[in-house]
């Protein structure tokens, strides 16, 4: 059942899963908001079950996917298919994106105001970017189609997408000017310590105290700012991260278990 | 796979007895838990929206994996409480999307909350929009959005990465009062350079229950500090047992080590 199928067998499967569905929502959509929200609820917690219980059992040596040496317990099979699963939500949530993007600029370019043209330069980018990427993925695809799809895809996006990301190092240094200017007693040392973890970076930095001799290498300010980093920085960064995953598990148990309350939750 | 060491088999379903047994105990009894001032701010800021007459953006985040995630959910689940104040002064909140599986989740969740105030017709789908799941598109575009709308307040709640550093900074050119939170331990030095309040660490995590006061959510909060107490001790008592009996040459700190481990 969960191995792929090929053929007519194929086609059978995509026609019944559509019907399936199709029935599906039409019977959700009759039921009250009480029952679908103890549906959700059932669902959420059997889907939380399933990985709490592959997680937690004890496991043995065994064959997972192509891994012969790998370690798992019954339901390690199960969970390739089921994170199948995620991708075909995801296609169809796609599909939703879209839809809002289209409806939202489609009225937007007939209101014909000055930001109308941002609208139209939106369709013009998103079906020539569709037209041109599926065209150059054909078998048959011509070399001008397979250059047009190099030109936008690698030339126009991944470029626009390193532009951005190099904007970054003016947003950081404004925003740590801004954080670096001395105003109180935090501020300062904040300050002191963000000069000593740079120079500590540095090789002009590290050269400014080479010359302090090998039984004061505790001055060095290499070794200071590794102790900052090591000593101070880490343990706080790790602190963070248990209170973070131990809220973490709160939420997610009050979401599995159905404690949760608002949106989806209340009755 | 990944699979629970012995330690994690032990420790996580008693921490989650705790925490279930706290959240229990919540709904009979009132629990206390201290002011967030970066929480508290949040009404400030929808005050200074209304006041200039200009829309608020809030955000929530790129997610860790993408999709439906606990992080994202508790960020909409902010996002939802400012809504729902801003819907009782008639300010504008322009809500973009990163993930499209997200989208039809805030859609509801903005349209609820509107409800809830009974303002439902305030709601405008066209400020719930989905704008692309790509990285620095998604920052330049809410970054144009802050821009243009001149935006009066920023919230920027969920997980983020590098894009963080931009669209706070397009706030602050833009005079908003900003407020972030975010679990991405890589990102708070940024927000806390360019925002104007930052939620940290676990606060994330507690933010629903304190703006909502909800009993259940109040119970978690008080839970989770009850288990971090409990690490706490395991640190001490750890950091005891490991330095002690590698002074003595025992192997009791090793065992105790593989204990987490293995």
């Amino acid at each position: 059942m969960l191995e792929p199928v090929k053929g007519g067998l194929w086609y059978a499967y995509v026609l019944g899963s559509l019907i399936l569905v199709a029935a599906l929502l039409a019977v959700l959509s009759l039921l009250p908001r009480r029952a679908k929200r103890y549906i959700v609820m059932t669902v959420t917690l059997l889907g939380g079950l399933f990985y709490a219980l592959e997680f937690f059992l004890p496991t043995h040596p065994m064959m997972v996917g192509d891994d012969p040496n790998a370690d798992g317990n019954f339901l390690t099979p199960f969970i390739v298919p089921m994170a199948n699963v995620l991708p075909a939500i995801s296609a169809c949530a796609v599909g939703l994106g879209v839809i809002n993007l289209f409806q939202l600029h489609g009225k937007r370019a007939l209101k014909r105001n000055a930001d109308s043209i941002n609208s139209i330069a939106f369709f013009v980018s998103c079906i020539g970017m569709a037209a041109v990427w599926i065209a150059s993925k054909q078998p048959q695809a011509s070399p001008l189609s397979k250059a047009l799809g190099k030109i936008l895809f690698e030339g126009a996006l991944q470029n626009l997408d390193a532009t951005m990301f190099s904007i970054i190092a003016f947003y950081i240094t404004s925003a740590a000017y801004r954080a670096f200017r001395v105003r109180s007693m935090e501020a300062t040392l904040l300050l002191a310590t963000a000069i000593i973890v740079m120079l500590g970076q540095i090789t002009i930095g590290q050269l400014l105290t080479a010359w302090i001799p090998p039984r004061y290498d505790f001055l060095h300010v290499e070794v200071i700012r590794n102790w900052i980093l090591t000593k101070i920085n880490a343990p706080a960064t790790r602190a963070i991260a248990i209170g973070l995953g131990i809220g973490s598990l709160a939420v997610g148990l009050r979401i599995w278990l159905g404690l949760e309350r608002g949106s989806y939750f209340d009755e | 796979m990944e699979h629970a060491t012995t330690g994690a088999r032990i420790l996580i379903p008693l921490w989650s007895v705790i925490i279930v047994a706290v959240i229990l105990f919540a709904r009979k009894k009132d629990l206390f838990i201290r002011r967030i001032q970066g929480l508290s701010a949040i009404d400030e800021a929808v005050g200074r929206a209304t006041e200039t007459g200009r829309p608020m953006i809030c955000t929530t985040g790129l997610g860790i994996d993408g999709g439906v995630e606990i992080v994202t959910l508790q960020a909409l689940s902010i996002v939802s409480y400012i809504i729902r104040t801003s819907a009782r002064f008639a300010t504008r909140a322009i809500v973009p999307v990163f993930d499209p599986q997200m989208l039809a989740i805030t859609e509801e969740a903005v349209r609820e909350s509107y409800a809830q105030e009974g303002r439902p017709e305030q709601y405008n789908s066209d400020d719930v929009r989905f704008l692309t799941n790509r990285q620095f598109a998604y920052a330049a575009s809410v970054a144009g959005i802050i821009a243009r709308e001149k935006a009066a307040a920023t919230f920027l709640f969920g997980y983020y990465y590098a894009e963080a550093l931009i669209m706070a900074e397009n706030g602050h050119q833009v005079g908003a009062i900003q407020i972030a939170g975010t679990p991405a331990t890589t990102q708070i030095p940024f927000f806390i350079a360019a925002c104007d309040y930052v939620i940290i660490g676990d606060e994330y995590y507690a933010a629903s229950a304190y703006l909502s006061r909800e009993p259940t959510q109040l119970g978690s909060i008080v839970g989770q500090d009850i288990v971090k107490g409990f690490i706490l001790i395991l640190a001490l008592v750890g950091s005891a047992i490991v330095s002690v009996s590698a002074f003595a040459g025992s192997a009791t700190g090793t065992l105790f080590t593989q204990f987490f481990t293995k």
